[in-house]
C-alpha cells in the first residue's frame, strides 16, 4: 500500500495513470455487463451511425431528469446520411434487461448497466455492419489489455532467466545463450512475427490465435531484454553486496534472483511498462493484417484495421478510429506509471 | 585452547603471478588475530583464500587449510556454503556498499539464517542480535542508505554472527569509520569474542590498533607473513626491518614539530616481485643474499620472522 502513497507524491501523473489503467482494466473484465449490445450483434438498418448524443433538454427546452437518447434514421443509404427524429424520446435506464448472456462466463444474466427500452444507444456510433463501436471497444479491451499484460511476463520471465543465468555464470554458457539470443536478433522483428505466424494455419479458432499471437510476441521480445539483463548482471555481480551474500553462504541461484536480478528493476520496471504498448501494437499490426484476432471477435486492432485504406469510412466516419484512441491512452498511460514507478522502487528516493 | 583454522604453506595466485607466498599460522579458539600491512600486500586475499571467495582470476596454487579439523581447501563449491555465514563470518571495509541497498537490514539479516525456522521466531533472532549490537529496535525495519556508517557496520556485524560462528574474518571494517566510532566497533568485537566464543582475524593497516586489539600481530608484505608474534612483543619490539620501520611512522612515536614519516620507496607489485626477500630494495641493512633467496621462517622465542638478520645467514 505504502508504494501508492509514495508514487501520489512523488509523480502525481504516474499515480493518475495507474488509476486509468486500473479503470480500463475493470472495463475490460466488466464487458459483459458494462456494454449495452453483444460484440456481435449487427443492427443492419443502422450501419455507421453517428455517436448518439446524451440529451437533457428536449426540443421544445424542457429539462428531463433522466437523460434522453434521440432515435437517428436513416434518409440516404448510399451516402449514410442520418437524420436525427426529435420527436422520439427515449430514456436511458440503467439495469436493463436485454439478451441473456453469461457475466464472465459464470453468471448467467439478462441485465445491462445501462441501455434504452426503445430506440438504440451508441455511445461511440456504429461500424458498417451497424455493431456498436463501444460495445466492441470494451470487448475488444480484453484482447488488447491482456496480451500485453501475459506477453510481457513471458518475455521477462525468459529475459531475467537468460540474461540472468548467462550474465552470472559467463564463460561458455554466455557464450552458447548470447549466440541463442542472436540469433532471434537476427531477424527483422516484424517479418519474424509474420513468418512465425505464418507457419500456423489460418484458421484456427480465436483462442487458439490469441495464444498464438502472444507466444509470438514474446518470443520476439525476449531476446533484447537478456542481452541488457547480462549486461546488468556482469556489473551488478561485482557489487560488493553479492560478494557479501556469498561470505553469507547463500546459495547461487538465491544470489542471482534475490540480490541481482531486483537491482536491475531500475531499468526493467521502465522496460516493462514500456513495453507492453509494443504488444498492443503488435496484435494490432498482426489484426491489421488479418493474421491476428479474426472478426466477428474485436480486438483493438481488428477495428482499426477495417478503417485503415478506407477513406470514406475515415472521413465520413471518423468514430470508426476510437479504439485507436484507447490504444493510444494505454500507452501514454503506462509509459507515465513505468517513469513513476522507476522513482519510486527505489529506495534511496525514499 | 585448540586450534580452530590452520593453514600451511598456501600458495594464491595464477600462471603469471602469485599474491600469496608460502603463508602459514594458525588460529585458536577465542584468539584475535590481526593482519597489518600497506595497502596491497595480500591481506584481504588471505582473508577471501580462507572463506574460498577468490576473485575470478586467482586459485589456491598449494598448500592446505583446515578448518576445525576439515580440509576445506578440497571441499566443493556447494559444501563450503555450509560453512560460509554459518561457521565463518565475513565483514568488510566499506559498509554501504556491502550491504544490499534494496532490502531492509532486517531483511537480509534474516535471509542468512540457514535453519528452517518461522518467520517470528527469525525476526526475534535478528532483533536480538542487533540490540546486542547496541542498535535499536527500529534498525530492522530500515534500508542501509538510512544508516550512519558505524550503524551499517554494527549491521553487518549482526548479519556476520546472525548464525553464531566460530570465526569471523573482518576486512578492514574501521578503515571508513572515524575514530570514535571505530572504537564503539572494535569494543564491540572484544566483547563478541567472550559472547559468542568466537575468534576473529582482524585485518588493518593500524598497527597500534591491532596492538590494542589483538593477541597476535602477523605482519604481511607482499604476499609474505614477515613477522608473526604476541601483539604486544611485536609492537615493543619488532624484529623485521619492515616493521620497525612501520612502527616508526606511526604519529606517536613522533617529536614534536617532526616531519610526517614515510618508507621511502613503494610495496613492489606483484607482476615483477624482486627474486629475492621483497622487502629488500626498501630494506637498509639487505645483504647480498637477500636479493637471491627468500629468507625463511626464523624462530626467535615464540616469534617467527623472516629475515637474514637473524640466524647464521648474513655471514655467508
Amino acid at each position: 500500500m505504502n508504494i501508492f502513497v509514495r508514487l501520489r507524491k512523488r509523480n502525481f501523473i504516474s499515480y493518475i495513470s495507474l488509476y486509468i489503467i486500473i479503470f480500463l482494466y475493470s472495463l475490460a473484465i466488466l464487458a459483459d455487463f458494462i456494454s449495452p449490445y453483444p460484440y456481435n450483434k449487427q443492427f443492419r438498418d443502422t450501419p455507421l451511425c453517428p455517436p448518439t448524443k446524451i440529451n437533457f433538454f428536449d426540443k421544445n427546452g424542457k429539462f428531463h431528469l433522466r437523460p434522453f437518447v434521440y432515435e437517428y434514421k436513416l434518409v440516404n443509404p448510399s451516402l449514410n446520411k442520418y437524420e436525427i427524429d426529435r420527436n422520439k424520446i427515449c430514456p436511458i435506464y440503467f439495469f436493463v434487461k436485454g439478451e441473456r448472456r453469461k457475466i464472465l462466463g459464470l453468471f448467467p444474466s439478462r441485465r445491462y448497466l445501462f441501455g434504452v427500452k426503445e430506440g438504440k444507444i451508441f455511445l461511440f456510433g456504429t461500424d458498417m455492419h451497424g455493431r456498436d463501436i463501444f460495445s466492441r471497444v470494451l470487448y475488444g479491451a480484453r484482447i488488447s489489455l491482456s496480451i500485453g499484460i501475459i506477453g510481457v511476463l513471458i518475455s521477462f520471465f525468459l529475459g531475467f532467466l537468460i540474461g540472468g543465468i548467462s550474465g552470472y555464470f559467463g564463460g561458455k554458457i554466455d557464450n552458447v545463450l548470447m549466440r541463442l539470443v542472436e540469433i532471434f536478433m537476427m531477424f527483422p522483428s516484424f517479418y519474424l512475427m509474420l513468418a512465425l505466424r505464418a507457419v500456423f494455419p489460418l484458421n484456427l479458432s480465436s483462442f487458439q490465435v490469441y495464444l498464438l499471437i502472444v507466444i509470438i510476441l514474446s518470443l520476439i521480445g525476449w531476446a533484447g531484454l537478456a542481452r541488457i539483463i547480462r549486461g546488468m548482471v556482469l556489473s551488478i555481480k561485482e557489487e560488493e553486496y553479492v560478494l557479501s551474500a556469498k561470505a553469507l553462504g547463500i546459495p547461487t541461484f538465491r544470489i542471482i534472483f534475490r540480490h541481482i536480478i531486483p537491482n536491475t528493476f531500475s531499468y526493467s520496471i521502465t522496460a516493462i511498462t514500456l513495453s507492453i504498448p509494443g504488444y498492443i501494437l503488435g496484435e494490432s499490426t498482426l489484426s491489421l493484417l488479418g493474421l491476428g484476432i479474426q472478426e466477428p471477435y474485436p480486438s483493438w486492432g481488428n477495428m482499426l484495421s477495417v478503417c485503415i485504406g478506407n477513406l470514406r469510412i475515415l472521413s465520413n466516419a471518423p468514430w470508426m478510429l476510437i479504439p485507436g484512441f484507447f490504444i493510444f491512452l494505454t500507452i501514454i498511460c503506462f509509459n507515465f506509471l513505468g517513469d513513476g514507478l522507476r522513482d519510486v522502487c527505489d529506495p534511496k528516493n525514499w | 585452547m585448540g586450534k580452530i583454522l590452520e593453514i600451511k604453506n598456501v600458495v594464491v595466485g595464477n600462471e603469471e603471478i602469485k599474491i600469496l607466498r608460502d603463508i602459514s599460522f594458525e588460529v585458536e579458539e577465542r584468539e584475535i588475530i590481526s593482519i597489518v600491512g600497506e595497502s596491497g600486500c595480500g591481506k584481504s586475499i588471505t582473508l577471501r583464500t580462507i572463506i574460498k571467495l577468490l576473485p575470478q582470476n586467482l586459485n589456491i596454487l598449494s598448500g592446505k587449510i583446515f578448518f576445525e579439523g576439515l580440509e576445506i581447501t578440497k571441499l566443493k563449491e556447494k559444501e563450503m556454503q555450509n560453512i560460509r555465514g554459518k561457521k565463518i563470518g565475513m565483514i568488510f571495509q566499506e559498509p554501504s556498499s556491502f550491504l544490499n541497498p534494496l532490502f531492509t537490514i532486517g531483511n537480509q539479516i534474516e535471509e542468512g539464517i540457514n535453519e528452517k525456522v518461522e518467520k517470528d521466531k527469525k525476526k526475534e533472532r535478528v532483533i536480538k542480535i542487533l540490540e546486542e549490537m547496541g542498535l535499536s529496535y527500529n534498525v530492522y525495519y530500515q534500508y542501509p542508505h538510512q544508516l550512519s556508517g558505524g550503524m551499517q557496520q554494527r549491521a553487518m556485524i549482526a548479519m556476520a554472527l546472525i548464525n553464531n560462528p566460530v570465526l569471523l574474518l573482518a576486512d578492514e571494517p574501521t578503515t571508513a569509520l572515524d575514530v570514535t566510532t571505530a572504537f564503539g566497533i572494535i569494543s564491540l568485537l572484544k566483547n563478541l569474542i567472550l559472547i559468542h566464543n568466537l575468534s576473529i582475524i582482524f585485518v588493518t593497516h593500524d598497527i597500534s590498533l591491532a596492538k590494542y586489539l589483538s593477541d597476535r600481530i602477523f605482519v604481511m608484505y607482499a604476499g609474505i607473513i614477515v613477522e608473526k608474534g604476541p601483539s604486544i612483543e611485536v609492537y615493543n619490539s619488532p624484529l623485521h626491518p619492515y616493521t620497525q620501520k612501520l612502527i616508526n611512522c606511526l604519529p606517536e612515536k613522533y617529536n614534536k614539530g617532526e616531519k610526517i614519516k614515510t618508507i621511502e620507496g613503494e610495496v613492489p607489485s606483484f607482476k615483477n616481485l624482486p627474486l629475492g626477500c621483497p622487502f629488500s630494495p626498501r630494506c637498509e641493512i639487505k645483504n647480498k643474499i637477500c636479493e637471491k633467496r627468500i629468507p625463511p621462517e626464523i624462530k626467535i622465542g615464540n616469534r617467527i620472522v623472516r629475515c637474514f638478520k637473524y640466524g647464521n645467514f648474513m655471514e655467508s
